[in-house]
């Protein structure tokens, strides 16, 4: 099934060169979490990583579906 | 004495006089420095029922213990006075190099009463101190009133100064140090105009001393070593600055867009941080001794928005940006020059002119008022009403005093995005709401400098709360209010401050603060000790705020009635009534929003 991935800021830098902007589309299996999601874009998360699907915060091992869009980021401060 | 200097400087511009004063030790104790020190003079000093542009009002700067230190972004001071925009308390923060210089003067703050028969500026070379006429520079932008007030003191020196803005009294003008460092919010610039005061510049080399000099520089490069480890790491703010937050409160559907009608922005790709870097930056530029570094040094190097300068940050972004539904990051960065070079807050400047665009759309200004269309999307027409603004040109009248009484004025005050009549920074608070209550009950009206609780709610510093609950927000706006009014008061920045001088965890405890403060001035203190501190700072800015007589602690119409329409977060209105009676509890304030005898009595501010 495809999941939409978008890396905000610094992790922007860990998607492929044909994402576009800052989002790219991957296949993964039914039933996959964020965490299998993000896994191959290897990016360095941490306790300061911020993980959201279609714009709610959850935990690494929520299941996403079909169409879900994961963004990903990490902050020490705001604006 | 440690840390303080124990000194200000007083500047009677009707009578052209300056004197130095000692400052009560107990004062700087109870009440830290900075925009605590300052405060209990204000409150001593103004009534607060004055007209906030007559000579009866005072413009205090002021620095605190930390300022020009060895602690890692100890540059920093603050304006307070009575804020034309609000009526109510302003107290606005800036750093570039300006706060260290002035510290360096001797005087830990400066207080202008009065108001001088002509432009005037004042020249401090430490113990040296002298009014001069400005009458040369009235008019003058501030790139060009900075250059020439170097080249006739001290080149070396650092100069704040106001624009035509300031002088104008338009009512969200800034006092901007550096050229473009900007204590920008709630019309500080319009008091300094109203006093015919054109500029400050500052020069000393009295470095305060510290009570533990080895323990003190011992702690400060613990900490740089631990933000430097950060930034080598890969830091958002250092690479992008904060306009990489675009991207962030759009994916939570709080970016304000066209006047806070909606939380997501189409055109966010191509305002956002990594445009900026790719197209505009020339290099970070930090504030002094800075080792975050979030300042942009940018240039547009053609076509017709060129030009070069600081900026933008995301509040800017948010405002001219998505607020203005304009989605060409030139001339976002073109506004931006313009409100730094004529002296005004991006925010208020780019929020009213969103609010005018909005009233335009749905036919209630009249196109012959502004002179011409006014849409959305429109940058040539946004960038156009900046230079008018500042000089109060045309429609720029109107807008000159903020989109509240611009509302007002054409009988649709529900436009306006206000509390105490200031415009709201970039964080929606139907999608977040802590940011609700915190502008609802902030003494100087919506400012995520009061108490930025969206660092939890958003950016999960140090610990992410959930966004979209009230449960647990009245505890947590009250601690934020105490925490950053600590940090305004020691002379640190909040960028850094919060993430690395409070402890690791939700109702984060200034642990390293307090010791920093303790080695700086020989006052040994807990982190419960200096967070009362801060508490009776709020308080007393309460009590002013109060006496002011703006008493209502509440949000605009859109916020409570509209619901969002679009995003994550699309259903949801601020549900600030669940939140304000607990909040009014955890303070110790009355049901109306007054602290209680018992609290004052407490805090010693009996």
């Amino acid at each position: 099934m495809k999941v939409y991935v978008k890396l905000i800021a610094t992790y922007r830098d860990h998607l492929p060169p044909d994402a576009n902007g800052n989002t790219t589309c991957v296949d993964v299996r039914p039933g996959s979490s964020v965490q299998d999601v993000l896994a191959p874009f290897g990016i360095p998360l941490d306790e300061r990583s911020v993980i959201a699907v279609n714009g709610v915060t959850v935990p690494l091992d929520t299941t996403v579906c079909e169409g879900d869009q994961v963004a990903a980021f990490s902050a020490i401060g705001g604006g | 004495m440690y840390g303080w200097h124990g000194r200000l400087l007083r500047v009677d511009l009707t009578q052209r006089r300056v004197s130095a004063e000692e400052i009560d030790p107990q004062v700087s104790k109870d009440f830290i420095g900075g925009r605590g020190v300052a405060i209990r003079y204000l409150y001593d000093e103004v009534d607060p029922s004055v007209d906030p542009l007559s000579p009866e009002n005072e413009l205090i700067f002021a620095t605190g213990p930390l300022t020009a230190t060895t602690a890692p972004t100890g540059n920093r001071y603050m304006v307070v006075t009575k804020s034309p925009l609000t009526g109510a308390l302003a107290h606005s923060n800036a750093g570039g190099h300006f706060p260290t210089w002035m510290k360096r003067t001797g005087f830990d703050l400066f207080i202008f009463e009065g108001r001088a028969d002509r432009p005037v500026y004042l020249w401090v070379n430490e113990d040296e101190a002298e009014i001069r006429s400005a009458e040369h520079l009235w008019g003058k932008d501030v790139p060009t009133t900075t250059d020439a007030l170097l080249a006739e003191t001290d080149p070396n020196a650092r100069v704040a100064c106001i624009g035509p803005a300031g002088e104008n009294l338009v009512l969200m003008a800034a006092i901007m140090n550096d050229k473009d460092r900007a204590a920008g919010r709630s019309g500080v610039g319009a008091v300094m105009g109203s006093k015919n005061l054109k500029g400050v510049v500052v020069f000393g080399r009295k470095n305060p001393k510290f009570a533990d000099d080895a323990a003190m520089r011992a702690l400060s490069v613990t900490i740089s070593k631990e933000v430097g480890a950060d930034m080598m790491a890969g830091s958002a703010l250092r690479k992008y600055g904060t306009a990489y937050v675009p991207q962030v409160t759009n994916e939570f559907g709080i970016l304000p867009t066209r006047n806070w009608q909606t939380g997501t922005f189409e055109g966010v790709d191509t305002i956002d941080g990594p445009t900026l870097t790719a197209k505009y930056l020339i290099k970070p530029k930090p504030c002094y001794k800075c080792p975050v570094s979030c300042g942009r040094l940018t240039e547009v190097a053609e076509g017709k928005y060129a030009g070069k300068g600081e900026g933008p940050e995301y509040e800017t972004i948010s405002a001219f940006g998505s607020g203005c539904g304009v989605d060409d990051l030139a001339a976002v960065t073109k506004a931006n020059y313009w409100c730094n070079e004529l002296g005004m807050d991006t925010i208020s400047a780019g929020m009213t002119i969103a609010a005018a665009m909005e009233m335009y759309e749905k036919g209630y200004i009249p196109e012959a008022d502004i002179g011409g269309p006014l849409r959305f999307g429109d940058a040539d027409a946004m960038i156009e009403m900046v230079q008018k603004m500042a000089r109060r040109e045309g429609f720029g009248n109107a807008l000159a005093d903020g989109s509240y009484r611009l509302a007002e004025k054409y009988g649709h005050p529900e436009i306006a995005v206000t509390t105490r009549k200031q415009e709201f920074p970039g964080y929606d608070p139907r999608g977040a709401q802590g940011m609700g209550l915190l502008y609802a009950t902030s003494n100087k009206g919506a400012s995520h400098m009061e108490g930025d609780v969206v660092y939890e709610e958003l950016f999960g510093v140090p610990v992410k709360v959930e966004m979209s609950t009230t449960e647990g927000k009245a505890e947590l706006v009250a601690h934020f209010q105490d925490v950053f009014a600590l940090i305004d008061a020691s002379g640190l920045c909040v960028f850094l401050a919060l993430r690395y001088v409070f402890s690791n965890e939700r109702m984060l405890l200034p642990t390293r603060l307090s010791q920093l403060l303790s080695y700086t001035t020989g006052v040994e203190c807990t982190p419960e000790e200096v967070l009362t501190a801060a508490e009776r700072v709020y308080n007393l800015e309460r009590l002013f705020l109060m006496r002011a007589g703006s008493t209502e602690d509440t949000l605009p119409p859109r916020m409570l009635e509209e619901p969002l329409p679009d995003g994550p977060n699309k259903g949801q209105v601020s549900r600030l009534g669940e939140m304000l009676p607990e909040f009014y509890r955890i303070r110790g304030w009355d049901e109306t929003g007054f602290p209680t005898q018992e609290k004052l009595a407490e805090l010693g501010l009996v």
